[in-house]
């Protein structure tokens, strides 16, 4: 029986919100025994952000700090108490893998950075994520969100409409980007220490990832000399039909893309005499007429519900597809048959569903997808068997306030 | 960039596998990426260079295909697909993108165990969605990030450059590795599923689990107005353009918002009774609109201020005092932030059909002790076809040209 990728790696996730911990998810989902350390003093602020469960506030019920931890344990420590540093220079000699996202400078004054990390453990991976990275001139002291990193990278500037100020993707986009560029070098930096037994030092930069996925803009500044401009509407300007519709409730649209000529015969069969106008039969006509095109598509959307459409264009072979809501997904049958939700039982908030491992191997299970920790829920376990201390030793810590 | 430097990748190229080659390419991995002979589907996505198309035109292309040599052959021909099963002898890993419409021609080959084969695929083929047409349009749309991007009274926003194919890269650069670790252990290669609509909705975030929660789900919001509360992430006009302030009361961002307020009232523009004003009762919001009348003046002179400053002088005074800011940076502001450079994010390359010289803010981390660089621009149309059957399969000349006869190349 094969066994998960990362079994038996050892990961400490000192860091909070959203891109870093996303990383350590990442390694759980293959293995991995993540270790999440926090003061209870300053937790992770994911844990106050909703949607919480039922609606309840609490910092073990919000779901968005449930599906970026599972699977890891929580270890709740004050680094600056005397016997709180102690444990944690025990478990960096135990640790394969240390992530940490404080702002640039505060990992050196608490002494916890890669200088003074890597003499205890010379194989030590260590990532050191910020908005800005560890080097260069404005990076010491920037604190900052997906919500400001996605300003940096260019993301903000590229997404809204040309007459009204800059909207951006919703939410904090680049830390839903950053941790597949960290996971994968964290992976690489692996792949090289089974071969040469070298640690090494990442230092990511949450705004340099983000460029990544808009590098096709990069190179349209740096080769045609245009710096792009958001130009609201979705799809490709040389696509028609090809964007987002109206329908039926509240805030429902649509997305079609029917440019290809089979997709457009489909769309026209379904939609019938409104899109019977001569200039619309060719590609070139659609283009030259798609205010009215648009027009057309959208009278018929309408009224209509947006799986409806969805369900009546591809069955005649026009790609659409509901722009999906929070609501959708709970409920769609696409995710149902991948098995992505999973169930997990939390002693908190009960029963409730949270996101499975992105990818499935054939052959490597992954482990079981389990509830994020409760805050310290694993402290005395960890201090016990991961860095050796009796209950005696451990109860001496707590009573230095080491263990907040 | 030296990690992968023993790893060799085949990646059938579709938009979907673009970038998870080029990521391995750039951690060190010898990539050949594999085109029809009439070129990838990569080469026809805009933007072009000089707004004129060509194969060797797609910035696009170029953008994600550097790092990888390029070769072309038929794989839906019988002899181009054995060449495909005699090259897939010498690689690691293969990537490539199926749909319902594009069988896989690794179908019909077989493939030794220690084999990593990763596949993008973009609904569950045993779901309801099986047999839907995809394109990048649709798997944005049911990835749900932009259901919530925008303001209520128009359509929802989208990039205006396709996403679902990087998500869906970058996600498979992830699933490619991680089975590399795999057979590290134990030597056996295996098949790496990685659905696209479920990487697409990586950029949801929260909202993929929110609709279990019971809650009430957060919606658009109408054009915002100087009558709007500045809490949250603000957009706010400055001297050259826009600057994004994160005020917010609850946790640990209050202490960072005091700082910008102080800020704020050092610079003249709130008094400093209005300063004092207990803003711990918005730890949760603010109701009502207008909104309560401390945080309309706070807004206001936020607006004052900045309307005063550059971006970059914002985000020097947020460093300074201890707030959270950034700049709404277009792609020239990117080029000219001195951090950026000094940092050394650029690595020098060329593009263009006529292979002109620019940068590439390319190294998305960086090692204490190595580097990503560059090693070679994105390949010409079958630029490495020769080069990769002559030395790879042994391949003569005579060999090859009538491969080419043959139209297989």
């Amino acid at each position: 029986m094969a066994r998960p990728p990362l079994q038996g790696l050892k990961v400490i996730d000192m860091a909070w919100l959203m891109a870093a911990p996303e990383c350590a998810r990442y390694l759980a989902d293959l293995g991995a025994d993540v270790i999440k350390i926090e003061s209870g003093v300053r937790r992770d602020p994911l844990r106050s952000l909703g949607n919480y469960k039922d609606g309840v506030p609490g910092p073990n019920r919000s779901l968005s700090y449930h599906a970026i931890n599972a699977g890891k344990r929580s270890l709740t420590l004050d680094m600056k108490a005397r016997g709180g540093r102690e444990a944690f220079l025990r478990l960096v000699r135990w640790a394969d893998v240390i992530i940490e996202a404080f702002t640039p400078g505060v990992a050196d004054s608490l002494e916890v950075s890669y200088p003074h990390l890597k003499p205890l453990n010379p194989g030590l991976i260590m990532v050191s994520t910020s908005i800005l990275g560890s080097k260069g001139p404005a990076s010491q002291g920037l604190s900052g969100t997906g919500s400001t990193g996605l300003a940096f990278a260019g993301a903000k500037y590229l997404v809204g409409w040309p007459d009204r100020p800059p909207e951006g993707p919703n939410g904090p986009w680049t830390d839903s980007v950053t941790p597949r560029f960290i996971t994968s070098t964290i992976l690489s930096a692996l792949h090289r220490r089974q071969r040469t037994g070298q640690g090494c030092f990442i230092d990511a930069s949450q705004a340099e990832c983000g460029i990544h996925f808009l590098m096709p803009a990069w190179f349209d500044y740096a080769v045609n000399g245009v710096s792009p401009e958001r130009r609201g509407s979705a799809g490709s300007p040389l696509r028609a039909p090809c964007g987002v519709y109206p329908c039926a409730g509240d805030d429902r649209w649509v997305a079609i893309d029917a440019s290809d000529a089979p997709a457009w015969s489909a769309l026209r069969t379904i939609v019938g005499p409104a899109l019977d106008d001569l200039r619309f039969d060719t590609l070139v006509g659609r283009l030259r007429n798609r205010d009215a095109l648009d027009a057309a598509i959208s009278a018929f959307t309408r009224d209509k519900s947006a799986d409806a459409v969805e369900h009546m264009l591809q069955a005649a072979g026009a790609p659409a597809h509901v722009v999906c809501t929070a609501a959708d997904f709970a409920t769609d049958e696409d995710l149902q048959a991948e098995g992505y939700y999973r169930l997990i039982n939390d002693p908190e908030i009960g029963s409730t569903m949270t996101r499975g491992p992105q990818v499935n191997f054939s052959r490597t299970p992954h482990p079981p997808v389990r509830p994020g920790p409760r805050l310290g829920d694993s402290t005395r376990d960890l201090l016990r068997e991961v860095a050796g201390y009796s209950d005696a030793e451990i109860d001496a810590l707590d009573a230095e306030g080491a263990l907040r | 960039m030296g990690l992968l430097r023993d790893v060799r990748v085949l990646e059938i190229s579709s938009p979907p596998t673009m970038l998870a080659g080029r990521i391995l390419g750039d951690l060190g991995a010898d990539v050949v990426a594999i085109e029809p002979p009439r070129g990838a589907p990569g080469r026809r996505i805009e933007p072009f260079a000089d707004g004129e198309p060509g194969l060797e035109r797609s910035l696009t292309w170029q953008a994600l295909n550097y790092n990888k040599r390029g070769m072309t052959l038929d794989t839906a021909s019988a002899d181009g697909r054995a060449l495909l099963s005699d090259l897939l002898e010498r690689f690691d890993i293969v990537i490539e993108a199926t749909s319902p419409s594009e069988p896989s021609p690794l179908e019909e080959i077989s493939l030794r165990p220690e084999l990593i084969r990763v596949q993008v695929r973009p609904f569950s083929p045993h779901g309801p969605k099986a047999a839907y047409r995809t394109t990048d349009l649709i798997l944005m749309a049911a990835g749900g990030a932009p259901a919530l991007a925008g303001e209520s009274d128009r359509p929802p926003l989208f990039f205006p450059i396709p996403q679902a194919m990087m998500e869906a890269g970058a996600e498979a650069a992830v699933a490619t590795l991680s089975a590399l670790i795999a057979r590290e252990r134990d030597g056996e290669g295996q098949i790496v599923d990685t659905p696209a609509r479920i990487a697409a909705m990586a950029g949801a975030m929260g909202r993929i689990v929110s609709g279990f929660s019971g809650d009430t789900m957060s919606r658009r919001m109408p054009p915002a107005s100087e009558n709007t509360s500045p809490l949250a992430t603000s957009n706010i006009p400055c001297a050259d353009g826009y600057v994004v302030l994160s005020l917010a009361f609850a946790g640990a961002f209050a202490a960072m918002s005091a700082n910008l307020i102080g800020w704020v009232r050092d610079e003249g523009e709130l008094t400093p009774d209005i300063a004092a004003t207990d803003w711990s009762r918005y730890a949760r919001g603010a109701e009502g609109s207008p909104p309560p009348e401390p945080l309309q003046e706070l807004g206001a002179a936020l607006r004052r201020l900045c309307g005063r400053l550059t971006k970059f002088e914002i985000v020097e005074a947020s460093r300074k005092h201890g707030f959270m800011a950034a700049p709404v940076m277009t792609m020239k502001d990117i080029d000219l932030f001195p951090h950026y450079r000094e940092r050394g994010l650029f690595v020098a390359s060329t593009a263009g059909p006529d292979g002109r010289p620019i940068e590439v803010p390319a190294r998305f981390v960086q090692l204490e002790d190595d580097e990503i660089e560059i090693r070679s621009p994105a390949p010409r149309l079958s630029q490495h076809t020769t080069e990769v059957l002559a030395q790879e399969l042994g391949l003569t000349k005579t060999e090859i040209q009538a491969l080419y006869v043959h139209e297989v190349i």
